[in-house]
């Protein structure tokens, strides 16, 4: 280790974990969901029809991704309270500390590292308020894309019983009303991926800036799950 | 080696295949029960047309047998177990005790087109034939103030019994002046509201009467609606399409003779035996779609081979109807056998945000502001790019500044 920094630790093991496991799913839902809204390739596989199943195995895939993505913003929602490790809704409560830092994070961004009145040892307040905005849409993700699923269970019956498809409809059919019929809802799951598509973008930047400009090997925090800091700066 | 067998079938054969979907043998029963008391008070009435049905079956060529099979037909459409076949037989033969009255409003006849036009009636024609259709302004021969009177009789004479059928939506703009009634100058919404005020129930036939239709597509000059959304406190029964499949609406009137009551509706008021469940569902070409084979252009060695219509922006996969089980024109083909996509024209606002023939990712959307139109994927497309070029000039500005700071002055 550099003489005058010590480490501090970041990401839990859990964390890091949620946190590839996203970055995966993620990626394998906009690969195949890309197709579902519009096959952009074409399977040149010569047998009938019923060896194929392209469409169905990128159905398959899309539905997976979407359930770990479910399953981690549970437990991301539990963490957000109980996390024996830090509580993030600490961050997003807007009393004056943490909009003073919230502020000063973006000050920092926008005048290139020229200011600095904030302690980088922790996750500060606009890293919270980003992630949170990233959890929310993939709640309506979840939402408009279980909509359209449930199209499917037309029925009211499915292989797990009744009361899925009676649920689903109970949580997700507001979302016809509010975007304009089942058209509306495909609209919206589609162009909320865009912003996704566009948060990690931005995601991926700030990480590989801030470990430029700020020299504490941030980029690390999501493989090993620390940092570095100056030891005179961290009490 | 039967035990390994049935160990092996209990692993791979899905749940979903021992779903019970019967209601039980009390829900029949009692169901039975109540048709027979409403078809037996049905028989003691009085007939409204003197016409033998058998007479006029056997005079188009259909026998007992052939009328039977239309009525277990008929019985499975309905979702309803065997033992109501000869109810629904005897429903058919009580339907001249109907009285109908028919509203064409903002519309092109093609619904009245689409239960009239057959080459050699099929049973569900003639059936329709023989319900007492007590008034339509397009089959009658009344004209003017004698068509006016014929429906003022009807309304009176069989107050709180007639099922109401309307076709054509209503245009609400300029005061309702856009459609009017003859000499009186009655509007079509003040038409419809009085109309339907002792009507038993009111049936909209077709995309028009239903949600506004093709007269309610942008930009909707004459503000039209559907009637669910003018007529309140009536039972509405909705059997959307363009035109509506004329089994549909046989299967709606048996049901109301059958039981006096309207079938059990979704949320838009469509019947669910008809529309529970989506084209995609039951699709002759659904193992294209799920294969991943897809028509890529007209007239392509997919389109020779009934591939999935998907690309050619087919909406099966967004519609509810039973089109690919019933078809059209008695059977004979529906849109996508004749191998063009769905248009989802049972859905609400279909001529906007269905029928554009392409999937809706490429589907030019307006802005809700108006102007714009981009497909999805071209506004998604510009925020990526809004987004990189936001990046791109930070970090070339973050290049040029260099790596400086002030840190450490405030904590």
């Amino acid at each position: 280790m550099k003489p005058g920094y010590e480490k501090i630790k970041r990401m839990t093991p859990a964390m890091r974990i949620i946190h590839w496991v996203n970055v995966v799913s993620i990626l394998a839902a906009v690969i195949t969901g890309l197709y579902i809204a519009h096959p952009y390739y074409q399977s040149f596989i010569a047998d009938p029809a019923v060896d194929k199943y392209v469409m169905a195995w990128n159905r398959w895939i899309h539905f997976i991704g979407a359930i770990l993505l479910d399953v981690t913003s549970v437990a991301v929602a539990y963490l957000y309270f109980f996390s024996r490790f830090e509580k993030p809704y600490k961050k997003l409560v807007p009393n004056a500390r943490n909009v003073t830092e919230f502020k000063e994070v973006l000050i920092n961004l926008l005048t290139l590292n020229r200011r600095k009145n904030f302690d980088s040892s922790h996750s500060d307040s606009f890293n919270v308020v980003y992630f949170t905005i990233m959890h929310l849409m993939l709640i309506l993700m979840l939402l408009t894309g279980l909509q359209m699923y449930v199209h499917g269970l037309a029925s009211g019956e499915s292989s797990i019983g009744a009361w899925w498809p009676w649920m689903l409809h109970m949580t997700t059919d507001w979302t016809l009303w509010v975007f304009g019929g089942n058209m509306g809802v495909r609209y919206v799951h589609h162009l909320m991926m865009w912003w996704i598509v566009a948060w990690v973008m931005f995601h991926v930047y700030y990480q590989i800036w801030r470990t430029i400009f700020w020299q504490e090997g941030d980029i690390a925090i999501a493989f090993g799950g620390s940092k570095f800091k100056k030891s005179s700066e961290t009490e | 080696m039967a035990e390994r067998r049935e160990a092996f079938k209990m692993l791979f054969s899905a749940n979903s295949a021992k779903v019970e979907t019967n209601k039980g043998d009390a829900y029949y029963d009692r169901l039975f029960q109540q048709c027979r008391a409403r078809l037996d008070e049905l028989k003691a009435s009085q007939p409204l047309q003197a016409i033998d049905f058998h007479e006029i079956l056997s005079d188009e060529g259909y026998d007992r047998r052939e009328f039977m099979k239309w009525a277990s037909a008929a019985t499975a459409m309905l979702m309803l177990p065997p033992m109501f076949t000869p109810l629904v037989a005897e429903a058919a033969e009580l339907m001249t005790r109907v009285p109908v009255i028919w509203l064409e409003l903002q519309d092109c006849a093609g619904n009245s087109e689409a239960l009239l036009r057959s080459d050699g009636p099929k049973i569900d024609e003639i059936l329709l034939d023989i319900i007492s259709l007590e008034f339509h302004e397009t089959l009658m021969a009344a004209a003017g103030h004698q068509a006016d009177a014929q429906l003022e009789d009807a309304m009176h004479a069989f107050k709180g019994k007639y099922l109401l059928f309307v076709e054509g939506a209503i245009p609400m703009g300029m005061e309702g002046q856009y459609g009017t009634i003859g000499a009186s100058g009655e509007t079509f919404h003040e038409h419809l509201v009085r109309v339907a005020a002792d009507a038993a129930a009111v049936v909209a036939v077709g995309s028009c009467a239903t949600y506004g239709g093709i007269p309610a597509a942008a930009p909707n000059p004459t503000e039209a609606v559907g009637v669910m959304d003018v007529l309140k406190g009536k039972p509405i029964i909705n059997i959307p399409a363009c035109p509506a499949n004329p089994a549909n609406m046989v299967g709606v009137i048996l049901h109301f003779v059958l039981t006096g009551q309207v079938p059990e509706l979704d949320s838009l008021l469509r019947p669910k035996f008809a529309f529970g469940y989506r084209i995609h569902d039951n699709c002759e070409r659904r193992a294209h779609f799920d294969a991943g084979e897809f028509v890529e252009e007209w007239g392509d060695e997919g389109a020779k081979n009934n591939f999935c219509l998907y690309k050619m922006g087919c909406k099966g996969p967004m519609t509810f109807n039973n089109c690919s089980i019933v078809r059209y024109n008695e059977g004979v083909n529906w849109p996508i056998g004749v191998g063009r996509g769905c248009i989802g024209c049972s859905e609400p606002d279909f001529w906007d945000k269905y029928a554009y023939e392409r999937p809706m990712s490429d589907a030019n959307i307006k802005a809700p502001t108006g102007g714009v139109e981009k497909t999805v994927d071209q506004f998604g497309l510009g925020v990526l790019t809004a987004t990189a070029v936001g990046i791109g000039i930070h970090a070339a500005a973050s290049a040029v500044a260099g790596k400086k700071s002030d840190e450490g002055e405030a904590q």
